[in-house]
């Protein structure tokens, strides 16, 4: 079982090297054939893994394993460690399962980009990083991982870097992530000082020993893993490079929103929940920020224009309700959620770039309308997606949302606020994610779609539909591996490594997904009304409330918040800084002594006459010199 | 008994001083190469009368070395002047600077 591990870890790896050591070698196609390759490696071999897991009893299912120590330090030492447990497993079957995917459908999407190879093994490493991270068995190798996720969602979402907005919103991610990552490290630190190990088994075993409940270093601790995972997941207030990233191409949105990355933060919370738990406070306060990126996120896709932006910021709201339940302690939920939202936000971003990639890159959405009739499939598909976005039984969001109300239901003190605040998130949910679907979609083809598809009815490659096809089929029945009142395959599942707090009752069972149905039904059929006929009810709001949309469109003005109070300061000091310190005193200085060297050696080359003879007598006369101190000196 | 030591180191300085001069003076290459080999020669006479004076035949050895090294330097620099006078230049040692700073 290690050994399946160990290769479903550096099976992408592999990729990535074979893509880079093969160069002009292979066309732009095998290597792209070459990443999802190495990435169905590692989706078998995490089958198989897990295969192996069933077997196992449920109590001794978690295995380390250590290649070689990677560095020491006193009694500080640190493998290249991993840790196979459900909760591992689980993960490295949605990142390679997911990945495998999304990779094949960049075969057909990036078909005709002059820097394929190039982009496929970075998508291979966006795999390996993820798979990296969940799979650490300790806490540095998780931060290597976390970083490679960092550095590869870096390069992925500036790959046009011709586009100057493409390379700003790399920068704008990886700054982002830089302050999670400070936070994160913090707490890596504080826990070596504290418990003298990284290693999950003796963190997680020592913790509760030495390191009192809510005591300062507990709470700064937690809060720096929590600052790390608000980062990575995009959640308020370290959200903004999630909407920028949309940058890159469609598949790498997908990679990033689906699959990898975004999903780390939710991962690391459970992954370390033993540590959150002597810091009650602090999992509260991740509910909370959860709550809020609910709202907001929800709030804000309603008035975005474009379509992958939308997306985006629903991805924001739904890892919100990841965090949620998180916060409350309902583990279990949260991971369902995040793999039931790998599947459909996979399958809708997809279908985004089917259509954009229909439309040759038009991205705007008012330019877009009534795709349904060229587009037949590609509707189906965003249809299923979104139903399940907006929680409409039997597609896979209903299930693993409500499981999320419930928990909420049943936790004491501020389970109802975020109950109430899922419920509002429901029906914004439902709204922006119909309006999306309904002005692209529907009404009569606009100009821009009746151009570019009234020649061919051809919706995209074979390597594009099939993936497609495969996350519509996971989007309608991965919700049935947990029912409400049923059966609860993934809370079983996890149980030994991540139990949840709480157990809701029957009643929370049903009281809660009846609610969010109402509020979803309700949401879809407002959606229809606004943007599924002509209305002039968006219009009109508009302009009733014009600073209320002005907020919602300048997303809560974040953007221009960081600029004003971090960005432009930090900018003017370093023109200070550079003006008044280094062009007057280093640049200058080094100049000059280069300069006074160059004389020097000007002057001493000409010494060097090139005539024979004059260094013969040079010698000569430096050896009579030489001998006449002799004599003399004797 | 022939001369004492101090014969022929006098000889060793007048052969020493003679290439030297010869070295600094002449510009012609094959001269200079001449001279050179007086000045070894030279320094060869003086370690023969170092070894006579001694007793043993260390002062052979070098000598012998010398030779050696002296015969591979008058391959390769007569060599050089091959080749020069093959592309027509100048027998001049002072033509020759072009390595000048």
């Amino acid at each position: 079982m290690i050994a399946s591990a160990w290769i479903a870890l550096f099976a992408p790896a592999v990729g990535v090297a074979l893509i880079a050591l093969a160069r002009d070698a292979i066309s732009r196609q095998q290597a792209g054939i070459i990443a999802a390759g190495s990435t169905f490696v590692s989706f078998t071999a995490s089958l198989s893994t897990f295969a192996i897991m069933l077997g196992d009893d449920p109590e001794e299912r978690s295995h380390f394993s250590t290649l070689y120590t990677w560095l020491s330090a006193g009694s500080l030492e640190i493998g290249l460690q991993i840790l196979v447990d459900p909760l591992a497993v689980f993960m490295m079957l949605v990142v390679s399962g997911v990945g495998f995917l999304i990779l094949t459908y960049a075969i057909g999407y990036m078909h005709g980009d002059d820097e394929g190879r190039r982009y496929h093994a970075y998508k291979a490493l966006f795999v390996f990083s993820m798979l990296l991270l969940v799979q650490a068995g300790n806490l540095l190798i998780l931060l290597v991982g976390w970083g490679m996720v960092g550095l590869s969602s870096y390069l992925l979402i500036n790959y046009w870097h011709q586009r100057s907005s493409a390379v700003a919103a790399g920068k704008k991610a990886f700054i982002v992530n830089a302050f999670g990552d400070a936070a994160f490290v913090i707490s890596i630190f504080l826990l070596a000082q504290q418990l003298g190990a990284l290693d999950f088994l003796t963190v997680f075993g020592t913790a509760l020993g030495s390191i009192k409940l809510s005591s300062t270093v507990a709470v700064v601790i937690a809060l720096g893993l929590l600052g790390g995972a608000v980062a990575k997941s995009a959640q308020v207030p370290l959200h903004t490079w999630l909407p920028d990233a949309m940058e890159g191409p469609t598949p790498v949105s997908a990679l990033i929103h689906a699959a990898t990355m975004v999903t780390a933060g939710v991962y690391l919370i459970v992954r370390t929940h033993v540590l959150f738990e002597l810091a009650p406070a602090v999992l509260d306060t991740a509910a909370l920020l959860g709550g809020v990126t609910i709202l907001i996120a929800g709030a804000v896709a309603l008035v975005q224009t474009d379509i992958k932006r939308v997306i985006a910021y629903s991805t924001m709201s739904q890892i919100g309700y990841m965090f949620a339940a998180v916060g409350l302690g309902a583990f279990a939920a949260g991971m369902f959620h995040l793999m039931t939202h790998a599947f459909f936000k996979a399958l809708l971003f997809m279908a985004a770039g089917t259509v954009i990639h229909a439309l040759a890159n038009e991205q705007d959405i008012r330019k877009m309308r009534g795709l349904a009739r060229e587009l037949p499939w590609t509707y189906r598909a965003f249809l299923i997606g979104t139903l399940a976005l907006a929680a409409i039984p039997p597609f896979a969001g209903f299930f693993s949302k409500d499981v999320i109300l419930a928990h909420a239901l049943a936790e004491g003190l501020i389970g109802p606020i975020l109950w109430a605040i899922g419920l509002v998130g429901a029906l914004l949910t439902a709204l922006y994610a119909f309006r999306l679907l309904f002005i692209v979609f529907t009404a009569e083809p606009s100009q821009i779609a009746r151009r570019h598809l009234h020649r061919e009815r051809f919706e995209g490659p074979l390597s594009m539909m099939l993936p497609i096809g495969a996350l519509v089929a996971l989007t309608a029945v991965a919700g049935f591996i947990q029912v409400p009142g049923g059966w609860h395959a993934v809370d079983t599942w996890l149980e030994p490594v991540a139990a949840s707090l709480q157990k809701p009752s029957a009643w929370m069972e049903i009281a809660s997904p009846v609610a969010a149905l109402a509020l979803a039904a309700l949401g879809t059929v407002l959606a229809w009304r606004f943007w599924g006929r002509e209305s002039d009810v968006p219009a009109k709001a508009r302009s009733a409330y014009p600073r209320a949309a002005g907020t919602l469109e300048q997303k809560f003005y974040f953007d221009e918040a960081y600029d004003a109070v971090l960005a432009r300061p930090t900018q003017r000091l370093a023109v200070f800084l550079k003006r008044s310190i280094e062009e007057p005193l280093i640049l200058s200085s080094l100049g000059e002594i280069a300069g006074s060297v160059r004389e020097l050696g000007q002057r001493f080359s000409r010494l060097q006459t090139g005539l024979l003879r004059s260094y013969a007598l040079a010698l000569a006369a430096g050896l009579a010199l030489i001998a006449a101190v002799f004599i003399a000196v004797r | 008994m022939g001369p004492g030591i101090g014969a022929y180191l006098v000889l060793s300085v007048l052969l020493f001083a003679t290439g030297t001069v010869g070295v600094l003076i002449r510009r012609n290459p094959l001269i200079v190469l001449l001279s050179l080999e007086l000045m070894l020669n030279a320094a060869n006479l003086a370690l023969i009368g170092f070894a006579r004076q001694h007793g043993n035949s260390d002062g052979h050895i070098f000598a012998l070395t010398v030779m050696v090294v002296a015969a591979a330097e008058a391959v390769v620099g007569l060599g050089l002047i091959v080749a020069m006078s093959r592309r027509k230049l100048k027998l001049d040692v002072d033509q020759m600077k072009q390595l000048r700073g």
